[in-house]
């Protein structure tokens, strides 16, 4: 999902996600265990979570007051498979060494791309069907932002769904299956990543083309 | 002075300190989870001695029995100030806050006085509470003994649960963001009762403390040491919990040492110096002793 600052990208993460109510509308999600759709406007944000969404908020917002090993574990708040949360820490340190290395270091005492990694880390380790992701290369020098693309890249690979808000519209449309342009508030195009990249009025608009 | 004279203040400066760690513990617990002073804390405090009272000569339950019902007492009401002055107001400037816990603390003690009147009430406790123990040429009382040792334990059970058990980390991460700790799947409110449960049965623990050593209580008891506790936590760092603890055994150390080792006739100035102690604590260290210097919250 592309568009400008203020166009309501965060607010439709953030309503997803259940931090926000809707104002009008529903918002529903894959069938829970009795096979109806499961209304998100109607659930807590606590709830959501076990239905499988996470959120990984804009500005990694890792928590300081935590260790790198307790921020990745509360990610697991909801989870009682103890066994599996250790394998699934183990596999994300393997994948980030540097949460290996630093993980009795709070959060705030890593680098922006290094708390980036474990923002994803800690949003993954919900196992969620749907990760949402907010401007994940916010801050970050170019060659992180790279880094960070790879590991959405590999995520998708793996076949995790993503819903990716980005302002670096280039590289978004690049790893994109579907994409959404959002102007004030409203969805004015949508197609494939490649459709949209080719698309004139998103050349002029986002991607910088003269 | 000798140096049994010495020491025998220094045990005093450790069980005051105790009460008022005790205290500010709460005041810095419930301050790092709402960012509000909860002005009723002092009356939690009192709520806890008369109810100790309440078990002892009403009840005639055995002392320890009377500790787990203070203990209950506390953190039930506790979670009723959370539900009562302070949830309802979430969100609300900060003011508004102070305001209704102001409010609560003054209907409290206007109920105290009406239900139970303003007249101090003496406290009996068992005798082998009132038994003298001597180490060397110190003597102190078996109570004295009770008091120190229970806040050590608790003090370290505190400290361990909020370090290392899965509702003490998302109490933590309640504390620094709730937005953030509820895409974690953490319910918040939960959190924010818990804390004032906690903070407030330990304040209720002290209350109950100070009423077995002093033999005297009042439905306005809690009003000085619940300002010292609330002056220990702000000299530890607010929202730090060993800050509240170190801020507590500082202050009632000073306390008892201001009043023991100058001449009697500084003793008047027993408040005067705490409050000065706090003054010069934040010129020298703004945060406090404990506390985080950068303070964020989304």
């Amino acid at each position: 999902m592309i568009g400008a600052n203020g166009a309501g990208k965060t607010t439709t993460l953030a309503t997803i996600s259940g931090l926000l109510p809707p104002q009008s509308g529903k918002i529903t999600f894959q069938p829970d265990h009795d096979g109806d759709r499961i209304d998100l406007g109607a659930t807590r944000a606590e709830q959501i979570v076990k239905h499988g969404i996470s959120h990984c908020p804009e500005g990694r917002q890792v928590f300081a007051a935590l260790t790198v090993a307790e921020n990745l574990r509360i990610g697991a708040y909801l989870r009682n498979d103890l066994k599996e949360i250790e394998r699934d820490i183990a596999r994300i340190q393997d994948q980030f060494p540097i949460l290996r290395d630093r993980a009795a270091l709070p959060g705030d005492r890593l680098s922006g791309g290094e708390q980036m990694m474990l923002a994803i880390g800690r949003a993954l380790m919900s196992r969620p069907k749907l990760l949402l992701l907010d401007e994940p290369s916010l801050g970050l020098a170019p060659q992180l932002v790279e880094q960070v693309f790879d590991i959405l890249q590999g995520l998708r690979e793996e076949g995790m769904t993503i819903l990716l808000v980005e302002q670096n519209a280039s590289m978004a449309l690049d790893i994109a299956d579907r994409a959404y342009v959002l102007e004030a508030g409203r969805i004015v195009l949508s197609g494939t990543g490649a459709d949209l990249a080719g698309n004139a009025d998103v050349q002029r608009a986002y991607l910088g083309a003269a | 002075m000798t140096s049994t004279y010495v020491l025998s203040q220094v045990a005093n400066g450790l069980i005051l300190g105790s009460m008022y760690a005790l205290i500010a513990i709460g005041f810095s617990m419930i301050y790092g989870i709402v960012r509000l002073i909860n002005f009723a804390h002092g009356d939690v405090f009192t709520i806890g001695a008369f109810t100790t009272l309440a078990s002892i000569a009403l009840l005639s339950l055995p002392f320890p029995i009377a500790f787990i019902v203070v203990v209950a007492v506390g953190a039930f009401v506790g979670m009723l100030i959370e539900r009562i002055a302070f949830r309802p107001m979430r969100g609300a400037p900060q003011v508004t806050g102070f305001i209704a816990s102001l409010a609560l603390a003054i209907i409290l003690e206007s109920l105290a006085v009406m239900t139970i009147s303003a007249q101090p009430r003496t406290f009996l406790v068992p005798d082998y509470l009132n038994a003298l123990v001597r180490f060397g040429g110190l003597s102190v009382r078996v109570i004295d003994l009770v008091i120190v040792g229970l806040a050590i334990v608790l003090m370290i059970a505190l400290v361990l649960f909020v370090r290392f058990t899965r509702v003490g980390v998302a109490m933590r991460a309640t504390a620094e963001n709730y937005d953030v700790a509820r895409l974690m799947g953490i319910n918040i409110n939960r959190m924010i009762m818990l804390a004032f449960a906690i903070g407030s049965a330990l304040a209720a623990v002290s209350g109950f403390m100070w009423g077995s050593k002093y033999g005297q209580i009042s439905p306005f008891m809690g009003l000085l040491p619940g300002l010292k506790a609330f002056v220990a936590a702000v000299i530890g760092g607010v929202g730090s919990i060993p800050g509240a603890m170190l801020g507590g055994y500082v202050l009632g150390m000073s306390e008892v040492l201001f009043v023991g080792l100058l001449p009697p006739e500084y003793s008047g100035f027993r408040n005067a110096f705490v409050f000065g102690t706090l003054i010069v604590v934040l010129l020298i260290m703004p945060n406090g002793l404990l506390g985080r210097s950068t303070e964020t919250r989304a």
